[in-house]
């Protein structure tokens, strides 16, 4: 297989001399593919979809000509463009299609590597590998770049390669993350670099080595890991900062969480699905819940939002009593007077009982 | 060879020989007398055993090893099989098979008068076992964490007073030398006046999701198992696991706030005291019945201008274990012995004959016994253990509401907010209830 060095990307470009100047809300991106050593029809529809679905971004494919075809024609015009990722692994561009590339990252641009471990223009390198396919954890090496910075230091990612053997050097260039490549995965026995940030000048480079798509069922594709550093770090290599909070259904140490669809979960969504909880289903709405009540903070205002909903539950018909626990659960110390008389009207549901008295002992209402 | 007995039963048929001892000593085992370096039997501490798990077991074990000083009569627990192990590990030890066993610690407890009981249970059931325990005047050897909530810790920590008894805690590290040495070079200024620590815990694992319900299995009794926590399905989740479910406990956060934490406050001089705020986040499971947070990172501020940082160990430069920051260095003790510091001359340092000498203790079990005979405090006394712990529960409650807590912590109070005080304590499933003391 052939691999590039990434340390010719990163360090590849000259100090930018123009200020970036970005007041929209909403941000242009680029994705440029069409030859890669991945299915790139498969992950460049999903770069899209992913970055789309920050409500940050509105981005186009670009296609290459084909690998062996003429590349003369090939000059994408970056100036128009916040945002540019590389979903491109394969034949070299025109000096002037690469130079411009260059200049745009000089000018302030962002560019965003998606799992290519070449650039164009750069020379094949000789020692980089990558491990078979497995779940492996990812440690955050740096917790306070804007890309990281409230991310878990340690969570799951499923069925991905790690690629190894990448050297790093240059200024300003910081690995984000890493992972040890196990050697009974054909790994190094060291941790590698997956997710990479660099500041040169006025431009950003964020590249990401997981998320690689597959022929099966594209599990490190959906990976909501992945989904997630690459909607930070595209914003972070377009704006320099990052907006986006962390979301609730990010994976953890303790579990991998894919998103089949790319879109996280929302409240709403949680509260529709909880009501339909029963103790054999996976309680990933109702760690959700509990997840966006801790991120209120205390707010009064969002945690009556929050608990209005789950009054909801508590008086829905449709509802079944299993979730109904769980919102009482909640309630018993975050709930206000809103809900306490529907908390009352469960006492005479038979399976309710306990959960009502708990409630209501820890409320001590009036 | 004489029936081995409780004490008390001891004390009667002694009696009866005690006018012919001088005639006929030969039926008194020299060691009986205490010749020989020997206890006699009279100053073996009888012992009774709640819990007789892996830590229970293990507990036992650390206490038999002790030559001649302890005798186990009665264990219990809602296992079974648990029940029946212990009682053989008795039996072989006392070489008969008297060893009497309950399932029901209320039984146990109405029965048996042993000087001594070593529990181990999962932390929801401490509340209960450890006031009744204390309330019948038994010493107690009590695993750590103390308590689940500080409610429950309050309890115990009153009724140990009211009672007047012997208390160990399970935090067996202090009986070390490696983090008695830290703590005495920590607390001595070692490092220079302490400003800063940092409290390195576990990581947590991987969450098993959601198990299908299951039978109960014949040997447990899993209605006493859950006790006073919410009845919930058994899913082939009990013993040992238990700790990954906040029901029963706080995940690694709470099971090791007991040792690193305990020792971070001994060596700081806050063993007596608490935070006055704690703020932080936790990462939790993103579904399953293993809810307990896999990372936590808190900030607990104390009233003398030490910040105390707690987090799984990943996160942390020096990662397990305790180190004390001063103006001049910082030294750090863990488990396997380690003991470092910012300079190797402060490991040299010696300890002046005016300076503060802390406790010494080298083995946990045996400075329990001695104390139970001693009626001197022991080395890991209720209230060190109820600070070490309200630490990590006041850190989980900070987690859990998002928000910035403040603890009073002469009144043992959260101020100024009621719903994070809510969190101090947990109502009891019916019948249920925490004893009055």
């Amino acid at each position: 297989m052939k691999k590039q060095h990434l340390i010719l990307i990163l360090t590849a470009f000259l100090l930018a001399t123009l200020p970036s100047c970005r007041k929209s809300a909403e941000y242009k991106a680029l994705i440029i593919t069409g030859q890669s050593q991945h299915n790139w029809k498969t992950s460049s529809q999903a770069v899209k979809q992913i970055l789309d679905e920050t409500g940050l971004f509105s981005s186009k494919i670009m296609i290459s000509p084909a690998k062996g075809e003429d590349m003369s024609g090939f000059s994408p015009d970056f100036s128009k463009y916040d945002l540019v990722v590389m979903d491109y692994e394969g034949d070299a561009w025109t000096e002037e299609a690469h130079n411009s590339l260059i200049d745009y990252l000089n000018n302030g641009g962002g560019v965003v590597i998606y799992n290519s471990k070449s650039f164009p223009g750069a020379k094949a390198p000789e020692n980089v590998s990558v491990s078979k396919r497995h779940e492996f954890e990812i440690r955050t090496a740096i917790s306070d770049h804007p890309v990281t910075k409230g991310l878990p230091v340690r969570w799951l990612h499923p069925d991905d390669e790690i690629v190894q053997g990448i050297e790093l050097a240059g200024e300003n260039l910081q690995v984000l993350a890493t992972a040890f490549s196990d050697t009974s995965f054909s790994g190094s026995g060291r941790r590698e670099p997956v997710l990479v940030a660099r500041n040169y000048g006025q431009g950003r480079i964020f590249a990401t080595l997981i998320g690689l798509p597959d022929e099966k069922d594209n599990k490190a594709l959906h990976c909501a890991g992945s989904i997630v550093a690459l909607q930070r770090g595209a914003e972070w290599a377009a704006t320099g900062d990052v907006t986006q909070t962390v979301p609730g259904d990010f994976p953890t140490a303790a579990a991998v969480v894919l998103r089949p669809d790319f879109k996280g979960m929302t409240l709403d969504e949680a509260f529709e699905l909880i009501a339909g909880y029963d103790i054999q289903k996976s309680t990933r709405h109702y760690t959700f819940i509990q997840n966006e009540i801790r991120r209120a903070g205390g707010d009064t205002e969002k945690l009556l939002d929050i608990e209005k909903r789950m009054v909801r539950v508590l008086t829905g018909s449709e509802a079944t009593e299993e979730s109904k626990k769980l919102m009482l659960r909640e309630l018993s110390w975050m709930g206000s007077d809103y809900c306490i008389s529907a908390v009352r009207d469960l006492a005479a549901v038979p399976g309710l009982q306990d959960e009502v008295k708990y409630t209501l002992d820890r409320l001590n209402p009036e | 060879m004489l029936k081995k007995t409780s004490r008390r039963e001891f004390v009667r048929h002694s009696a009866t020989v005690a006018a012919g001892v001088f005639v006929i000593p030969e039926i008194i085992p020299s060691s009986a007398l205490g010749m020989g370096g020997k206890t006699a039997p009279s100053n073996r501490v009888v012992m009774g055993a709640i819990g007789t798990g892996s830590q229970g077991m293990a507990n036992m074990r650390d206490f038999l090893r002790l030559k001649d000083a302890v005798q186990f009569v009665a264990v219990c627990d809602v296992d079974s099989l648990r029940l029946e192990r212990a009682k053989n590990t008795v039996d072989a030890a006392n070489k008969n098979t008297d060893c009497r066993t309950y399932w029901d610690f209320r039984e146990f407890l109405e029965k048996e008068t042993p000087d001594a009981v070593s529990i181990a249970l999962p932390d929801h059931w401490h509340g209960i076992i450890y006031t009744e325990a204390v309330n019948k005047k038994l010493n107690v050897y009590g695993e750590k964490p103390i308590c689940r909530t500080i409610h429950d810790g309050q309890t115990i920590v009153a009724a140990v007073k009211k009672n007047n008894i012997i208390w160990q805690t399970g935090s067996w590290q202090r009986s070390l030398p490696n983090f008695r040495r830290g703590c005495e070079l920590a607390i001595n200024g070692r490092a220079g006046k302490i400003s800063r620590i940092e409290v390195g815990l576990p990581d947590g694992g991987r969450t098993i999701g959601t198990p299908p319900v299951k039978e109960v299995p014949p040997e447990l009794n899993w209605e006493m198992w859950l006790g006073p926590a919410p009845k919930v399905p058994y899913r082939g989740v009990s013993h040992w696991d238990w700790r990954w479910i906040l029901d029963y406990s706080g995940g690694q956060l709470t099971d090791w706030a007991g040792h690193h934490i305990d020792i971070a406050n001994w060596g700081a001089g806050l063993e007596h005291t608490g935070p006055v705020e704690i703020y932080g986040t936790g990462v939790y499971p993103p579904e399953g019945i293993y809810n307990a947070p896999v990372e936590y990172d808190f900030i607990c501020k104390y009233a003398n201008g030490i910040e105390m940082r707690v987090a799984n160990a990943s996160r942390l430069e020096h990662g397990m274990g305790t180190t004390w920051f001063g103006d001049k260095g910082w030294v750090h003790t863990d488990r396997g012995n380690r003991l470092t510091a910012s300079q190797p001359a402060i490991l040299e340092e010696v300890i002046g004959e005016n300076e503060i000498h802390l406790y010494n203790s080298e083995n946990h079990w045996q400075n329990f016994i001695d104390c139970v005979h001693s009626g001197k405090p022991a080395i890991a006394p209720i209230e060190v253990a109820y600070r070490a712990i309200s630490v990590a529960l006041l850190g989980e409650i900070a987690m859990t509401t998002g928000e910035a807590i403040k603890w009073d912590p002469e009144k043992e109070e959260i101020v100024g907010n009621p719903r994070a005080g809510r969190l101090l304590g947990r109502p009891y499933r019916q019948p249920w209830t925490l004893p009055n003391v």
